[in-house]
């Protein structure tokens, strides 16, 4: 089992928080969706596995680059 | 019988060269799950059509004579589908498939043989790297670079690579120089091998993160596909040469159309938001305005802003450039504009037509982005468009800003633009705009804002974008492939049979 850092792509605002901790995710299945650029930018599971951590709440602004989920592979 | 002892000697010497590196060495690929050398050449040519050369090559060394057939790379001609193709090997079962000075001559015979006859190199990658201790000394290594033409690309032929299994060295270099490459994700793709790069640098690597698929596909962006086996790496090799000519001065091959092809297209209202604040996926769109699965990503996971296909329309190749909405909200980043213009390397070297879709915010700006060099990037990306001289189209889908505007092929910057009737075209996002212009904030006043968001936003539709005749035609999105297949049909670049200029051929293959 491996842990992959997921990263925010892009500066924004984390506006709805999608998938819960240990929740089974697919490739490209939505953990949460970001207000940024004025548009609704999901972040996906970049491969398959489980939703171990989420390191942001709803409402936090978040910086190009920071961590927002840990996911097991 | 005549000849009797020199068929006896040749059967015992072909039957030598075929058995490779022995039983054991080639049942230990076969438990790895991988082919060995000649069964990937059998999955990638029609039955019967491969030639072989260089069988009896052999290391230099006298006591490596009976040590090395082929000299571990199997090197050959053969037709994929009926169309002639050269092929390199590498058999990790002789001596690691490590490069000498004879099996690069072959390597070299093969390449430049493709070349001079218009026929496409495919190089199955799986190698140590240099063979030691033939390359060892000034002598050895001295020997090596005796053709001043080894590692020049102007793209008259396609390479296309498949990386089965560790790839370093010459490996690695030829998988730079590819126009498309695919790799298992058990193989290692790298300078040096981990091993190597522990003891040079005296730092503990993860072979993974080094050399990886992920880090290929996702990082740098030098290959297109991860799979999991062998035959699924060929069988993309065979469709990615599909879509393309055999060299330069062809054009591609035109294919059947699918019964009910346009169908798709008509549903484009569905797959594209009317709230600009809803983001979608720009594949579906792309894929609806193709050929029924005639749709083939080129480096999907990487610089995911941009999205960048083959396809056919009519029957026709082309290449499909997208922002993606669905990543950075398809605002183009510094990798975002390599992805696009190795995209266009790609299709000006052989003569594809290019269709660019844009939904884009702009470019992402930022520390990073300048720390990367994106105002470099973003100028090779237009400068590469602009040299591109195969037809270009454009539709404006929904917003398009600034500098991306162009770069996406705004006005004249594609043969003929089009605009969707919701398109909506500005130096930026008109609420940014309202703070750079007047310096107003929403939550300091926000009936002013608003009142200038409206102002900045005025003269900025579709409508006024075909008012100064920069976008040749207004048009309903579900009308976007009958248009595009028309264009098609009409900008043949009859004067020259279809051939462009091909001025970006002998652009880096990497970035």
């Amino acid at each position: 089992m491996a842990r992959e850092t997921i990263k925010a792509e892009i500066t924004g605002n984390v506006w709805k928080i999608v998938a819960q901790v240990d929740q089974d995710l697919a490739e490209q299945e939505t953990i949460l969706i970001m207000e940024s650029m004025k548009m609704e930018v999901p972040v996906l599971a970049p491969v398959k596995g489980k939703l171990k951590e989420l390191l942001v709440k709803e409402g936090q602004d978040v910086s190009e680059g920071q961590d927002l989920a840990i996911l097991e592979t | 019988m005549a000849f009797e002892k020199y068929i006896a000697e040749h059967e015992r010497r072909t039957a030598r060269a075929l058995a490779m590196g022995g039983k054991e060495r080639l049942e230990k690929q076969a438990a790895l799950g991988r082919l060995n050398a000649r069964q990937r050449i059998d999955h990638l040519f029609d039955p019967g059509s491969f030639i072989e050369i260089g069988m009896f090559a052999r290391g230099e060394p006298r006591g490596d004579w009976d040590k090395t057939p082929a000299d571990g790379k199997v090197t050959g001609y053969g037709r994929i589908n009926g169309r002639e193709a050269a092929v390199v090997s590498h058999d990790i079962t002789v001596k690691s498939a490590s490069s000498s000075p004879v099996n690069v001559r072959k390597m070299g015979h093969v390449r430049r043989t493709a070349i001079a006859n218009g026929v496409p190199l495919v190089l199955f990658n799986e190698s140590s790297g240099a063979r030691i201790p033939d390359t060892m000394g000034a002598i050895g290594t001295g020997t090596l670079g005796q053709d001043p033409t080894q590692f020049i690309r102007m793209r008259e032929i396609p390479y296309v690579a498949a990386v089965l299994g560790p790839a370093f060295g010459t490996a690695c270099w030829f998988t730079q120089l590819s126009d498309f490459v695919v790799m298992r994700k058990d193989a290692q793709l790298a300078i040096s091998s981990p091993r190597v790069t522990e003891i040079a640098i005296r730092q503990k690597i993860d072979p993974m993160e080094l050399s990886g698929w992920r880090m290929q596909t996702e990082v740098t962006g030098k290959v297109d596909y991860g799979v999991d086996s062998d035959e699924e790496a060929i069988d993309l090799l065979k469709q990615f040469l599909s879509y393309l000519p055999s060299h330069h001065n062809e054009l591609p091959p035109r294919a059947a159309v699918p019964a009910g092809a346009d169908e798709p297209a008509t549903k484009l209202l569905d797959l594209v938001p009317e709230d600009r604040a809803k983001v979608y996926d720009m594949r579906k769109v792309a894929a609806a305005l193709c050929d029924p699965g005639s749709l083939f990503p080129l480096k999907d996971r990487f610089a995911k802003a941009a999205f960048t296909a083959l396809g056919r329309i009519d029957g026709r190749t082309v290449g499909i450039l997208g922002s993606n909405p669905m990543f950075k909200a398809g605002a183009l980043d510094a990798d975002a504009c390599d992805k696009a213009c190795t995209f266009f390397v790609l299709c000006d070297s052989f003569n594809i037509p290019i269709v660019i879709l844009a939904d884009t915010p702009g470019f992402l700006i930022g520390v990073e982005g300048e720390r990367r060099k994106a105002p470099g990037k973003v100028i090779n990306m237009m400068s590469a468009l602009q040299m591109c001289s195969v037809p270009k189209f454009s539709i404006v889908m929904r917003k398009s800003y600034g500098q991306a505007y162009l770069n996406m092929g705004g006005t004249r910057n594609t043969d003929e633009m089009l605009a969707w009737y919701c398109a909506d075209v500005g130096f930026m996002d008109p609420n940014v705009g309202v703070n750079v212009v007047y310096g107003v904030k929403r939550e300091e006043d926000p009936q002013r804002f608003e009142q200038l968001v409206e102002e900045i936003r005025r003269d900025s539709s579709a409508y006024d974008l075909a008012g100064i005749f920069s976008a040749v035609a207004v048009i309903d999105p579900r009308e976007s492939r009958r248009w595009l297949a028309r264009l098609l049909e009409l900008h043949q670049r009859r004067l020259t049979k279809g051939i462009g200029k091909h001025l970006l051929s002998g652009w880096p293959t990497t970035f």
